[in-house]
Order: C-alpha cells, then sequence, then structure tokens
C-alpha cells in the first residue's frame, strides 16, 4: 500500500528563482526504509519537510502538485497544516537540541502526545512504551541540555515516535553521532520498520552508514528529474556510493556493491599485492602536550593525556561521543586551561589564532560578512597579514564562491569558508573540530585535496571527526581517546584496521591496513 | 519544586523590593536572592544569566546616580535618593536573575491555564532568550579568537552581532518548525504529569504570601522604615517583622541544602 504519494510537485522557495523540486511525481510503499541522497542544495531537505507540509505551510513560496498521505486515513498536505498531520508524521530535524521544547527527557517525550490530546493514562502508557523502544529508560529524568550528542538524537527520536506515526522524517539523524552511536540509531529505526511497519524516510550523505539498512532510495541532482528505485541502481546513477561502491566502480564490478558483505564475497575473486603502507610522517615536533588534566569545576575530562603533533602531518582524533575531543582541542589552543600539564607550540605556549587555529563545530558561529572573500580579509586584517584572500581561497578550491554570500551557501561550502577564514592566520596548527555536518561528497573531496597540500607545505593539521572513512582517506596518524586517556594511536592502517567499531569498510573487507578503495584498486595484480 | 512555588517567590520578592528604598532591607534581600541562586540554581548557561543580570543591576545603580548628578544645584539628598533608587530596580533584577536560573521557563507555559497557552508560549519563549543568546555570545566569541578578532572594539562588533543574531533566528525556525510538526496548537491539549504540590512549595508559598503581606501592610501603614531619610540623611529603622520576612524567602535554598540529590551533583 502506498504511503506517500507525490504528485507533479513543484516548489520554488519565496525570492529564488530556481525550482528545488521540478515536478516530482513518486510513490513510497508503506514500510520502506527510504534514503534521500543527493549534494546538498540538490533540495534533501526541501523534498523532507514536504512530505509533513512544512513545505508550503512554513516556508512559504511557490507550490503546485499534491503530497497525499495514507495512514488511518488519507490526508493531503495542502489542506493539512503540519500541525493536523501530527499524528500520522513525525519529523526529526537536523539539529534536535535546537528542536527539544521543554527541559526534562520525559517532558519532552510526552509533549506531542500532550498536543495531540491523548488521555492521561493513555500518555503514561506510551512514554514507558517509548523510554524502552529507544532504549533511554535510563535518561528519563535528565535535563535535555545535559546529554550527549547519541542520546539527544534517541531522544529526539523517541519524542518523535510516541504519538505513533506511520511515516518518520529524519534529516541527517547520525551526522553528529560516533560509529557505534549512529549504528544504534539506525538499528532502532530498522526494528521500527520491520516491527511496526512504519515508513522511515531518511537523509543522509554519508553513505557507508545507511546504505546496508535501506530497501528504497530517493535520488536528487540539482537541475535534474528526482529518481526513486533500488539503493543500487540509484546511487550507480548518482554515480555515488559508499567506499565499496566506488571500489567496485574502480575494478569493474558490474552493480557495485553496497554492503561490506556483498563486497567481501564478490572481493574472494580478487588477487592483492600486499598493502602498501604510507611512511609515517617524521618531521620535527610542532605542538607538544605532556601531562594534560582538564575539565569543567569538579568534572573531569582529560584525565592524562600526552600528545606530540610534528610537521607535516595530519592526525586524525578519534573516540566516542563525549570522549574529551573538544575539550582536547580547546588546551592545544589555549581556550581551555588545564588543571595541570603543558601545551607548548615551537616552545611557546599556544595562543588562538597566532600560533594555533581552530575551526569550530558550527561553521555559522564565525560568518559574518558580505561576501566570502571579506570574511577572509576580515582575518587577514585581524592578524596584519599581508596575504591575498585569492590565494587562500584557491588553496580550498572556492575561487567561484569568492562574491557570494556565506548566509546563502549550502552547508558544505559554508563549512570550507570557514575553514579558509581560519586558514587566513597562517598559524602553523590548524585544527578542525568535526568538519562534517552536511558536508557532501563534493566538499568532502575538496576538504581533502586541501589538507594534504595544506600538510604537505609544512603544517599541521589534527581533525576531530567521527567519518571513519574521511578518516582513512586523509589521515596520516590516528589518536583514539576514551574517558579522557589516549587509548591507541599510530598509524592509520594500524589503528583503525584493528578496531571492530572504528574500521574503516575497506579493512571490514580485505583486512588490517587497507584504507581505500583507491589504495586496493592499485593493489590487484589480476 | 512546583513551579508555581517559584513562580510566588519571584513575585513575592519583586515586590517587597519595590516596596522600598530602605539598604537594610534591600542588601538582606540581594544576598536572599544570591543565596536561593547559588543553592538552588541550575548549572550551564542559565547560571552564567545570574551574572549577566547582576551586572546590568549594577549598571542600574550607577546610571540612575550619574543622570542625578547632570541636575542643576545638586545636593547629598538627592544623590542618595538616586543611589537607592537604583539599588532598589538592581535588587528587582536580581530576584528576576535568581528565578530565571531556579525555574524552568516551559515548567511556567504548563501552568498556565488552555486559554492562556498562546500567550504563555510566548512569555517562555522570551525568558529562554536570554540564557540561550549568552551562550551564543560567548561561543561565538571564542570562535573569533581563534582566527585572530578580538572582539573588544566597537568595529570588530559585526562580527559578534551578526552570527549571534543568525544562529539565534536560525534556532528560533527551527524550533518554531518543530513545534509546528509535533502538533503545537492543534487545540484540545492534555497534561502528562502535573506537577505535585509538595510540602516544600507549601512552606515556599506561606513564606512568600507572608513577605507580600507584611511589605504591604508596611505600605498602607506609611511605615518610616520603609524609605532612607534623604532630607537630612539618616540611618533608617529597622522593623524587625520586615527584615524577618525577608529573611524567610530564603527556605527554598535551606531545602536544597538539606536534599541529599542536590549535594551530590
Amino acid at each position: 500500500m502506498t504511503s506517500v504519494h507525490f504528485e507533479r510537485v513543484s516548489f520554488t522557495y519565496p525570492d529564488a528563482n530556481e525550482r528545488v523540486l521540478d515536478d516530482v511525481t513518486l510513490r513510497i510503499a508503506e514500510g520502506s526504509f527510504v534514503l534521500v541522497t543527493g549534494d546538498t542544495g540538490a533540495g534533501k531537505s526541501t523534498f523532507i519537510r514536504a512530505i509533513n507540509g512544512l513545505v508550503p505551510h512554513f516556508t512559504g513560496g511557490e507550490y503546485s502538485g499534491s503530497v497525499t498521505l495514507r495512514g488511518d486515513t488519507i490526508r493531503n498536505t495542502l489542506d493539512n497544516a503540519p500541525r493536523d498531520l501530527a499524528d500520522l508524521v513525525a519529523f526529526v530535524p537536523q539539529d534536535p537540541s535546537a528542536a527539544f521544547v521543554v527541559d526534562r527527557v520525559e517532558d519532552e517525550i510526552a509533549y506531542s502526545l500532550e498536543n495531540l490530546g491523548v488521555e492521561r493514562t493513555v500518555m503514561r502508557r506510551r512514554v514507558e512504551e517509548t523510554l524502552d523502544a529507544l532504549n533511554i529508560v535510563g535518561l528519563r529524568e535528565r535535563s535535555v541540555r545535559t546529554l550527549s550528542g547519541g542520546e539527544r538524537q534517541r531522544v529526539a527520536i523517541a519524542a518523535a515516535l510516541a504519538p505513533g506515526p506511520r511515516i518518520l522524517l529524519l534529516d541527517e539523524p547520525t551526522s553528529q553521532l560516533d560509529p557505534q552511536g549512529a549504528e544504534d540509531v539506525l538499528a532502532a529505526l530498522q526494528r521500527l520498520v520491520h516491527d511496526l511497519g512504519i515508513t522511515v524516510v531518511l537523509a543522509e550523505h554519508r553513505l557507508e552508514r545507511v546504505a546496508g539498512f535501506v530497501d528504497l532510495a530517493v535520488g536528487m541532482r540539482r537541475g535534474e528529474t528526482v529518481i526513486i528505485g533500488d539503493p543500487a541502481q540509484v546511487l550507480e546513477q548518482l554515480s555515488s556510493g559508499p567506499p565499496v561502491a566506488r571500489l567496485g566502480r574502480l575494478v569493474g564490478w558490474s552493480s557495485p556493491p553496497l554492503t561490506v558483505r556483498d563486497a567481501r564475497r564478490r572481493a574472494q575473486r580478487l588477487i592483492l599485492a600486499a598493502p602498501s603502507q604510507d611512511e609515517s610522517v617524521a618531521g620535527s615536533p610542532v605542538l607538544t602536550a605532556s601531562g594534560l588534566r582538564a575539565g569543567y569545576g569538579r568534572h573531569l575530562v582529560l584525565s592524562d593525556i600526552d600528545v606530540s603533533l610534528v610537521e607535516g602531518e595530519i592526525v586524525a582524533l578519534m573516540g566516542r561521543n563525549g570522549a574529551g575531543k573538544t575539550t582536547l582541542l580547546r588546551c592545544l589552543t589555549g581556550l581551555h586551561a588545564p588543571q595541570s600539564g603543558t601545551v607548548e607550540v615551537r616552545g611557546e605556549a599556544p595562543v588562538a589564532g597566532h600560533n594555533v587555529a581552530l575551526c569550530p563545530q558550527r561553521p555559522e558561529s564565525l560568518l559574518f560578512a558580505e561576501t566570502v572573500a571579506a570574511e577572509v580579509e576580515a582575518t587577514l586584517n585581524a592578524v596584519g597579514s599581508q596575504a591575498s584572500a585569492t590565494a587562500v581561497l584557491d588553496a580550498l578550491g572556492i575561487m567561484e564562491l569568492r562574491d557570494r554570500h556565506p548566509r546563502d551557501l549550502s552547508a558544505g561550502q559554508r563549512l570550507l569558508v570557514a575553514i579558509a577564514s581560519v586558514v587566513a592566520t597562517d598559524a602553523p596548527v590548524l585544527l578542525l573540530d568535526e568538519p562534517t555536518r552536511g558536508l557532501d561528497q563534493e566538499s568532502k573531496t575538496r576538504l581533502v585535496r586541501f589538507l594534504r597540500s595544506w600538510a604537505s607545505s609544512g603544517r599541521t593539521v589534527m581533525l576531530a571527526t567521527h567519518d571513519v572513512e574521511l578518516a582513512a582517506q586523509v589521515a596520516t596518524r590516528v589518536v583514539m581517546i576514551a574517558t579522557g586517556e589516549v587509548i591507541a594511536h599510530g598509524r592509520s592502517g594500524d589503528v583503525l584496521g584493528d578496531s571492530p567499531v572504528f574500521a574503516p569498510q575497506m579493512a571490514r573487507v580485505f583486512g588490517p591496513g587497507w584504507l581505500t578503495p583507491e589504495q586496493v584498486a592499485a593493489a590487484v595484480t589480476s | 519544586m512546583h513551579q508555581g512555588a517559584w513562580l510566588l517567590w519571584a513575585l513575592s520578592g519583586g515586590l517587597v523590593a519595590i516596596t522600598t528604598t530602605n539598604p537594610f532591607y534591600l542588601l538582606p534581600l540581594l544576598g536572599v536572592a544570591w543565596v536561593v541562586h547559588a543553592a538552588c540554581g541550575r548549572t550551564g548557561p542559565q547560571a552564567r544569566s545570574f551574572r549577566i543580570f547582576l551586572i546590568f543591576g549594577a549598571l542600574t545603580i550607577c546610571t540612575r546616580t550619574a543622570l542625578v548628578l547632570l541636575l542643576p544645584d545638586i545636593q547629598w539628598g538627592n544623590i542618595v535618593e538616586a543611589a537607592m533608587e537604583g539599588l532598589r530596580l538592581a535588587v528587582l533584577l536580581t530576584v528576576f536573575g535568581a528565578y530565571n536560573t531556579v525555574s524552568d521557563p516551559f515548567g511556567v507555559l504548563r501552568l498556565s491555564p488552555r486559554r492562556w497557552h498562546e500567550p504563555a508560549l510566548a512569555a517562555s519563549l522570551a525568558l529562554s532568550i536570554a540564557p540561550r543568546t549568552i551562550a551564543a555570545v560567548s561561543t561565538v566569541r571564542e570562535a573569533q579568537r581563534l582566527r585572530g578578532i578580538e572582539v573588544r572594539r566597537w568595529r570588530s562588533l559585526p562580527a559578534l552581532a551578526v552570527p549571534v543574531l543568525e544562529t539565534g533566528m536560525e534556532e528560533a525556525v527551527v524550533l518554531a518548525e518543530s513545534m509546528d510538526a509535533r502538533g503545537h496548537g492543534r487545540g484540545r491539549r492534555t497534561r502528562y504529569r502535573p506537577e505535585r504540590w509538595g510540602r516544600q512549595a507549601t512552606v515556599v508559598a506561606i513564606a512568600s504570601l507572608f513577605a507580600v503581606l507584611v511589605a504591604g501592610a508596611a505600605l498602607f501603614g506609611d511605615d518610616p522604615s520603609l524609605a532612607l531619610p534623604a532630607w537630612p540623611i539618616a540611618w533608617p529603622e529597622v522593623s524587625p517583622v520586615m527584615l524577618g520576612a525577608i529573611v524567610a524567602l530564603s527556605v527554598p535554598a535551606w531545602f536544597a541544602a538539606g536534599d541529599p540529590s542536590r549535594a551530590t551533583q
């Protein structure tokens, strides 16, 4: 039975010239697990918001066509505002912390039920069931402001599910989660699809996590017709996909695999030379931190950390949500004073913006200028540099954006602009705090290219990230922390390949030491 | 504790503050607000917002006094009067600041009768804006420092203001979207778990009502101790009952001190 039916839907945002959705017609069957994929700016968020009527009721703009939803009743989004559809379709936005309405977890979950006028006795039961379904009983008394990223996402999903919707929409639900947290959330969603027959529609960039779960994909590309179908075929048409699919394309398999299991089966026929290992970078040390203990008040976050970064290396800082990655970066920039221990950059204390620069998690907290070029010039002026903004923009490959307004850019492009404005300080040490939210394939490619050239010019980069594949692609070394201590460090191949949670897809298929499809393809001997 | 009790506490503290210019009443009330904030306040951005309210309070005293200095032929009496009026406003702000850190703005929302839901929602959103903005300001300042821009001079103000306002707007849109998508304003609303009015809430309510009654009686009985004599300047009288009523407003802090679940936090 059809659950969502788009019929010739077209939509243009107010003050925009181009249509975001152009004559979209498609059906999603009930109980499907649907992936919406495509580059940023292609309209993924718009598509998802069109399902529960936020487009056009909330956004305004020019809208034609109709979206029909089928649950116990049949309703369309034109005659029904989002609040009238709240019992049928639920929505979890990208940043759940901005969407929480009340303070306590339990009350947050009850909020939709209260709005729908559910009787108190029924409500009690539903809240308990939902807490169990998402395995968050232990969080019920907590304030939503104190939750970690993964907990927050699970609470947001629970809050959306409590009224028992037939359709669940999620906008990048795993972009801020560590690999295990993402896996848990996806497994929970899959259970909902299997056990309750709910239709789940999610937009996601990082395909390696979701590709194995979904059974239907909607592919979107700017200015092209929306396609829907089997995930493998849709991703093939978009020439995107997880690393295993990229490998399939590189070695010429027909219909590239989507999951590690698929790939493993087909890889048995490949004969590989031994994995080529990058030599570890042996430059002179730039930043040394020793015996770092730091925290907030009585709450200790880092217990005893020694880190040393050398010239020319790109270090991935990895670990669970809440392991202390951000605190460590803040200590390394001198923003957060450690309780004990020292940080030195070439023998001096770290000075933010001078000998160490950091790009924060939310690029929006940096950007204020009218154009991209002016954004970079603001930094150059502040640090008294004579360099030109053009050179910096060129290094990041975003020359064509120079006269655009940062606000009008996609999330991935905005991140690149934020990095440009930080890089303009020309500090020898560049730190990036989770540069992955909203980062599509194209922006990621530019980021990787930039990081490599930046490091090869003798600077040092450390990036905190959950994106295992990005780390596998770009890092020369990995530092893994847990509960405020370094638990592993060394070459990416050794550290990542070994870990059941953090291993990239290639290591899962071919064993430790293998990191990227390109590396594997180069080693194929027959 | 029940949000209604907190609301009573704040209203009572505010009413007492505006009835008097006597520093021997105002300063203890300031102390009471501080103690309650310290004992019952939540941590996080709210805690920081209390400091901002204190700063604003201090600014009120200064500006109120400074304005008087502009008058022709001023006398000490004018200055003292102005300073005490400033202090009164500052204490009012501090009581409100303490209330801001101890209460849950959305808890108040749940207390409101159904037909007042919309205005109450607007009020709670407004209450939550202060702590959110304060958190955003410190995040943005830090982020700008990391690229070498120190937000100190007027010229660099856009580097602070633009991101703060923009992220604030974006968050507001996300919140509004999410509330709409979760059925807000659909009409008949039920309540999940009404807050329980416990013994502590009763005690706080009694203390609050007592303070209001005492202050009201003093006001309507023309109690001379309410005002600091400024012509000529003299030591004010102090009524022990009034002072007692003010000190009684610190009961929430006593409860928090005796509550083992808070001590471990």
